[in-house]
């Protein structure tokens, strides 16, 4: 009988053991078991920053959503004047013709470029709307809690702007747990929701604290926002700029590059940046490998100890002739002979049927066939013998110069173009040129051009100035009802969620 | 009752049968002494010597028999499963049977997963292979022994590369997410790695295709289950070597252009900005070697009525084609048992070890070596030649200038108790422990042009996983009314994985000197340059089944198991897979005498049954968790440090669940005019609850993608297999053996009422010449994995340009699913040569030729070397992906063919040895293809990029196509003592 007992408890006991299904972790946590102290939260406010600098996404078949090179910086840099990305002879850079779409102005919902920006934004606002649902239930003060909300609000109403920008009728989320599928808002209530969101924080932001969002960085935003008011409500709201921008602290760096350089978070004239670092694991920073020749190492080490390139973007043709010749600007586009630092002649390049010397032209002979060498080249961040492929400069998102021109084109719009010369000369004198006597749009227009030449401004400033339906090189006039001022809803999302309605003048 | 029972008392009756009819006044008798051996030359007890009708005997364990006959009376031996012999009578007499492959197949006891049946017993579809049969020359990962043997068992070795396994699918793939792989169970213990096992010890392949046969392994048998039934120890003792030595090179490579063929096409062309360097290499050859191999095996073993043990080592160096490339495999195995209390307790330990070490390759290789111009030297005044930028670096100096040490250890231990508790009654325990050991050591020294930028890096990784399992389960058999016979069997099991893993690299390095030894010297620290995992996973079960017979005619089987895993999500953690079959012996009824002339062994067999599938669930994935990812890190500018972040890391899925799979298989044995034995099986495989990384909506999701259930899939199928022995006389044989399968797959479904999906794309080109984000197939609803979709090729334009159907308007262009696998094997006998040939082939499916269309550009020559066919093509055009690439890859392969020759037993008895056998094998020898790439046999595994041929990225999972197929010649003995 004893034996039958303990023979039994031992069965039960082995069963109860033997039929456990709880999983254990290692070397990760559930959601509800972090988030629980102040270093902790630290940690999790620091992934909303880190996804400003976008990811791949590999599970939808690579599609990078990086805003320094691929795709995001495509997608508005060749939808612009001032670059382009030609097919090159042989086929290469031709990608399904999603390149071309941009340049002359043709893409569809299927875009992958278009998509990619998307991805952008809402992985960052997803992002940061799991992070307030974890501080939120996280035992801090609610005063810790404000301060944290508010620069997590700030960094999401960054996403909705461009969100606002590049597709105008987005969904708006602000709950992570929400998982009803959300349909569009109007770019009104998308507009109103960013600027709400700024007005409401814009107090609680720390002052300083580089690559953070600070008070200069939201009034930036919002001054970019007033700025382009008319084109996102049909509202003028250029006073309203003016007193924005008078609240932002700054000032210009007296060498135009050192905001360029690889250590660029020493220029004091940066408001807001995304940072970098390859020793840090950063990835998505490797607009130079996408834009050189492949031989292009050779001028720049001799060793060879410079990376792969592969000689994609260019700027458009007529970009470099409308620097003036001593514009120090002009050094952001590379243009002519390359010396091969091991022989001190041109570099030869293989390849146009034959093996040739590797000169930039700014000139393009065949957009759909280009030779390797057309095409002058993006230089505006330093480059270095010896980088690795996540290059280490911080990507310029808003400096002090953007606040002078603002407010100079507030003044040439308000019609006190006498008011607008003082921020235009500072711009003009640090590149070394002169001013002239009356600053008109035309002419702050061209200076928007070079001065944030390859900043991923040069979209919305030609929508802005209207420039971006007329023809150019390689597009014709955009259609009348002027529908491509905003890119389609991607119709990759549009599968996956039902609720959501194309933007007009576009099909699936 | 086994085999060795059941024959034994066959023997026994026909003795006792013989001896009372003995006839009294026989006369000039003489006494025999002789012994029967098989055909390994080990005692065979049990054999049936007859003299005539009333004088026999039967053999003792040490296949000796005594008979005293009249002389000159004709002797004859017979043993179930062999061919019987009639010799006369000698004093002293050594005779050896040899294995009847038909009689066999009736006697041979087949494995089914806690149990085994008798294989005229079966109810399910199972075929076996044995090792007699398995595939020849050099084996590098075990699976390889089954190509082509196995009807609907489709293994494909992905390439040459002796450090990569191959590839194995049963009757198709069920899973979108999961490996596909089969299950593998060895010696009883589930779930093995199979190359923990090497080819020299095993015995046979049972593998279990439907789900009437698998769904005891429930979970874990939804893409079939294949037990390995190790070698075992003989009565007496015996010491067995078996090895070989062995060359191989690259049967074929792409015809590019030769220096003197560029420098041709350069003159006549005119072409004045071309640069000749002056060299005549072909890049190909220059990365290729002869490869030279050997294995060893060294078994010995010996056994008694009371137990036994078997001990083996051995040793495979298997050199690469490809320079620097190779695998050394070091192994050894002891299995041993002991019956204890009168024989009512066996015990049965069993260890197997093996330790790897090889060197693989740097994958971007091949893109390099196609696209170097031939006049570039390897090297001038002793420097490796570098004329260019990173895509077009020196090969050779890629594939020197690295140290790669990969090593592998696996050990695979088991305790097996099995205790008879009353007549019928048996209880069995096993509890085994597997563990794999992965350590990987790299570095690529600071001169090396491809790591320049690092100065040196450095990198060691390590990672294990230990499998854990136990099994009980208890087996009940019992005989009612002598018609009725009962088998049933229930069981518990528990399995328990750990994995974990870390590794750490460093750049930076002043010096060389270290390798990867000191990773400390390396001075370029970063924020990945660490890591650690860890992680477990549980799976339990329950498992019943029921075997039904009566009257040897009627056979019915019904299982059901539960199996519970950690895996899944909280509602959803338990699953149920039931099964039914029966099987109808139509040929032992009394309608069926007449026919027994020209049909026998007839049975007809019908099963329906379920299993599951959770593999492509990973551990914690229906959890919502937080955790660092690479590339994740933000700058905390107050400190002015980097640091890491957490975040959520997935979306979770709490409704995560099994992926099921109900087939329902019909099938037929038979045997025509007692010389052709035949199978033939129908099946129809529904997966359901498909588990896939879908897309889901963002907003509202945190994360674009979304482990779920959505979806099915379905396969339907046709094999046939046929073996005979074709032609036979006193001195000669011939069988063959032929297998044919044909299968169908279809996604019926990709979505449900939450996830919507028309159409996946999938099979991307990215990193192809123009074709970023390009993607070349699609998953779509009625269609297989793998269909190729784009534009429809109509020809080339006056100018070279393709033309394309409806303005390049994509549209289906065939799958890469071969309509029908064929194997084929004949073994000849003459005296004592034997020679095997075998073949497979697969006819019907689809491939891209992706590297011929990523390196056919206008413009490309004569900077970057090109195919000579191109040249001829007229294509003048950018790369274009369209059917124009697609090929059909039919082939049939000559995989092997040995011819033996074993020496005469009284030769060798003089110098104590027992056998010896002597052969040469020649592998790869030609393949009968229309395809035009170097070989047409792509691996057609996971939803990435099957069926596509290109050597693009530097990634070798990316390019498992790509190390060339050898062509090898081994020389090689059998000996045993």
């Amino acid at each position: 009988m004893k034996i039958k007992l303990i023979i039994s408890i031992i069965i039960l006991l082995a069963f109860s053991a033997c039929t456990d299904l709880s999983e254990k972790l290692y070397d990760r946590v559930t959601t509800s078991e972090y988030g629980l102290t102040e270093g902790e939260i630290e940690t999790i406010v620091g992934r909303a920053y880190a996804s400003l600098r976008g990811y791949s996404d590999n599970a939808e078949g690579g599609t990078h959503a990086y805003p320094a090179c691929e795709y995001v910086f495509f997608l508005t840099s060749i939808s612009s004047d001032e670059c382009t990305l030609p097919t090159r002879y042989g086929g290469d850079w031709f990608d399904d013709g999603q390149y071309q779409a941009l340049q002359k102005h043709t893409w569809q919902p299927d875009n992958k470029t278009v998509w990619s920006a998307w991805k952008y934004c809402y992985s960052g606002i997803s992002s940061v709307n799991a992070v307030i649902y974890q501080t939120e239930k996280s035992p801090l003060s609610d005063e810790a809690k404000e301060k944290i909300f508010a620069e997590l609000r700030a960094v999401r109403a960054y996403y909705y702007y461009r969100l606002l920008d590049l597709f105008g009728n987005v969904p708006v989320t602000t709950n992570y747990e929400d998982l009803e599928l959300p349909a569009n808002s109007s770019r009104a209530d998308v507009y109103a929701f960013v600027e709400n969101e700024l007005l409401d924080i814009i107090d609680l932001l720390p002052a300083s604290g580089y690559g953070r969002m600070t008070q200069n960085a939201a009034n930036c935003l919002l001054a970019r926002l007033y700025l382009n008011s008319e084109v996102y409500i049909g509202r003028q709201r250029w006073q309203d700029c003016l007193d924005v921008c008078a609240k932002i602290t700054g000032s210009l760096e007296s060498d135009y590059f050192t905001n360029f350089l690889t250590n660029n978070e020493v220029s004091q004239e940066i408001i807001f940046s995304i940072p970098y670092d390859h020793k840090a694991g950063t990835v998505g920073n490797y607009m130079a490998s996408m834009t050189f020749h492949y031989e292009q190492k050779w001028a720049i080490s001799a060793a060879g100890d410079y990376q792969w390139c592969g000689n994609g973007m260019c700027a458009q043709p007529g970009l470099y002739s409308s620097f003036e010749e001593n514009d120090i600007r002009r050094k952001s586009i590379l243009i002519g002979e390359q010396i091969d630092l091991r022989t001190n002649s041109v570099i030869t390049m293989p390849g146009n049927g034959g093996n040739q010397p590797l000169i930039y032209t700014e000139d393009i002979s065949d957009f759909t066939s280009a030779l390797q060498n057309e095409g002058a080249r993006l230089k505006k961040y330093e480059v270095k013998a010896g980088e690795t492929w996540e290059r280490d400069h911080d990507l310029v998102i808003m400096r002090y110069a953007e606040v002078l021109m603002m407010q100079a084109e507030c003044y040439v719009r308000l019609g006190a173009s006498a008011l607008a010369r003082p921020y235009v000369e500072q711009i003009r004198s640090r590149a070394g040129l002169s001013t002239p006597e009356t600053i008109d749009l035309a002419f702050i227009n061209e200076e928007l051009k070079r001065e944030f030449v390859f900043e991923d401004h040069r979209r919305t400033d030609n929508i802005r100035f209207g420039d971006f339906f007329n023809p150019w090189w390689e597009k014709n006039a955009d259609p009348t009802d002027r529908h491509t001022g905003i890119f389609p809803i991607p119709s990759f999302e549009r599968q996956k969620n039902g609720k959501l309605t194309q933007n007009p003048g576009y099909t699936d | 009752m086994n085999f060795r029972n059941f024959t034994k008392y066959i023997a026994l009756i026909i003795t006792i049968f013989i001896f009372i009819n003995r006839s009294a006044f026989a006369q000039q008798h003489i006494t025999v002494n002789g012994t029967v051996i098989d055909e390994n030359n080990m005692p065979l007890e049990g054999v049936s010597v007859i003299a005539s009708a009333l004088e026999g005997a039967t053999t003792n364990d040490n296949g000796k028999f005594t008979l005293s006959v009249e002389q000159g009376t004709q002797l004859v031996f017979s043993y179930i499963g062999y061919v019987t012999q009639t010799l006369q009578a000698q004093p002293t007499m050594t005779v050896q049977l040899l294995p009847d492959a038909i009689g066999l197949e009736q006697a041979t006891v087949v494995a089914i997963g806690y149990g085994s049946v008798r294989k005229s017993d079966l109810t399910g579809a199972i075929s076996s292979v044995s090792a007699a049969d398995f595939k020849q020359g050099i084996i590098s990962s075990t699976e390889q022994l089954l190509q082509g043997k196995i009807a609907g068992l489709t293994v494909v070795q992905g390439s040459g590369d002796p450090t990569t396994g191959a590839s194995v699918r049963l009757r198709g793939g069920t899973s979108l997410t999961a490996s596909n792989s089969p299950l593998f169970v060895v010696d009883g213990i589930s779930g093995i790695d199979i190359n923990t096992i090497q080819p020299g010890e095993i015995l046979s392949f049972d593998v279990l295709k439907d789900a009437s046969a698998t769904a005891i392994y429930g979970s874990r048998g939804a893409n079939g289950v294949i037990i390995v039934t190790t070698n075992r120890e003989k009565k007496g003792g015996s010491i067995i070597y078996n090895g070989y030595a062995a060359v191989g090179y690259v049967a074929k490579n792409l015809d590019l252009l030769s220096a003197d063929q560029w420098r041709q096409y350069v003159r006549e062309n005119n072409i004045g900005a071309a640069i000749d360097f002056g060299g005549n290499t072909d890049w190909q050859k220059e990365l290729e070697q002869t490869a030279v191999s050997h294995y060893h095996n060294l078994a010995f073993s010996s056994g008694t009525d009371n137990g036994g043990f078997r001990a083996s080592i051995n040793y495979l160096d298997h050199e690469g084609v490809i320079i620097n490339s190779f695998l050394q495999r070091m192994g050894g195995s002891i299995t041993a048992y002991q019956y204890g209390f009168n024989k009512k307790l066996k015990l049965e330990f069993s260890l197997h070890a093996n330790t790897d070490k090889w060197t693989g390759i740097e994958y971007g290789i091949f893109d390099r070596a196609y696209t170097l111009n031939p006049t570039v030297p390897v090297k001038q005044n002793g420097e490796y030649t570098q004329i260019g930028g990173t895509l077009n670096n020196n090969p050779v100096e890629l594939q020197n200038n690295r140290n790669d040490d990969s090593s592998r250890k696996r050990l695979l231990g088991y305790l097996k108790a099995e205790v008879s508790i009353i007549d019928g009654l048996k209880a069995i325990a096993n509890i085994s422990y597997e563990y794999n050991l992965n350590q990987g050591r790299f570095y690529r020294p600071s001169y090396a042009f491809e790591g320049l930028t690092d100065k040196g890096y450095g990198s060691k990784t390590i990672a294990d996983y230990t499998n854990t399992q136990f099994e009980s389960y208890l087996t009940y058999e019992h005989t009612f009314a002598e018609k009725h016979r009962f088998n049933a069997m229930l069981g518990y099991s528990f399995l328990t994985n750990m994995y974990e893993g870390s590794g750490a690299e460093r750049r930076g390095f002043d010096t060389d000197a270290f390798l990867y030894n000191n990773l400390a010297a390396g001075q370029d620290f970063r924020m990945g340059d660490v890591y650690s995992y860890k992680g477990n996973s549980r799976l339990i079960s329950f498992f019943g089944r029921v075997n039904y017979s009566f009257n040897n005619k009627y056979l019915l089987t019904a299982t059901l198991r539960s199996d519970g895993s950690t895996r899944l999500g909280e509602n959803n953690k338990w699953g149920f897979f039931p099964s039914i079959s029966a099987a109808w012996k139509i040929s032992d009824e009394e309608f069926m005498e007449s026919a027994e002339d020209y049909l026998s062994n007839l049975k007809l067999r019908a099963g329906f049954g379920v299993t599951g599938n959770q593999d492509g669930v990973g551990e914690y994935k229906s959890l919502a968790l937080m955790g660092t990812t690479g590339g994740a890190a933000y700058y905390d500018a107050a400190a002015g440090v980097w640091k890491q972040s957490y975040g959520v890391t997935q979306n979770p899925n709490p409704d995560l669940k099994w992926e099921s799979t109900a087939q329902t298989n019909i099938g037929i044995d038979f045997t025509l005019f007692h010389k052709i034995n035949a199978t033939v099986d129908w099946y129809y495989k529904k997966t359901s609850d498909l588990l896939y990384t879908y897309s889901v909506p963002m907003p509202p999701y945190l994360l674009s993608t979304m482990l779920a259930n959505v979806g099915d899939l379905s396969n339907t199928g046709i094999e046939l297999t046929l073996n005979s022995n074709i032609f036979k006389t006193q001195n000669f044989s011939w069988d063959g053996t032929l297998t044919l399968a044909h299968n169908r797959q279809k996604i019926l479904k990709l979505s449900n009422d939450i996830y919507q999906t028309d159409v996946v794309y999938s099979g991307l080109l990215h990193g192809l010449t123009g074709l970023s984000n390009v993607f070349s197939q699609i998953l779509k609803e009625s269609y297989p994995v793998g269909t190729f979709y784009g534009p429809r090729f109509e020809g080339l334009d006056e100018n070279g340009k393709f033309i394309l159907a409806n303005n390049g308007e994509p549209e289906i262009l065939g799958d890469v699913q071969p309509d029908l696998t064929l194997g084929l094997a004949f073994d000849f006998t003459y005296r004592n040569f034997d020679l095997n040939i075998s073949a497979y082939g697969m006819f019907g499916q689809k491939v891209l030729n992706a590297q011929a269309m990523n390196i056919s550009y206008a413009g490309r020559a004569p900077s970057y070397n090109v195919l000579d066919s191109y040249l001829k093509s007229g294509i003048n055009d950018n790369v274009t992906y369209s059917s124009y690439w697609i090929e059909n890859a039919s082939f049939l392969r000559l995989q092997g063919i040995t011819l033996g020759y074993t020496f005469p037993s009284s030769f060798l008895k003089k110098i104590g040895i027992n056998k010896l056998r002597c052969y040469i094998t020649g592998e790869n020898l030609f393949v009968i293809t229309g395809y035009n790439g170097i070989d047409p046999e792509i691996s057609i595994d996971g939803l990435a990029t099957p069926g596509i041929d290109k050597s693009i990225s530097t990634s070798s999972a990316d390019n498992v196509n790509y190390y060339p197929r050898p062509r090898t010649f081994s020389l090689g003995v059998n000996i045993s003592f």
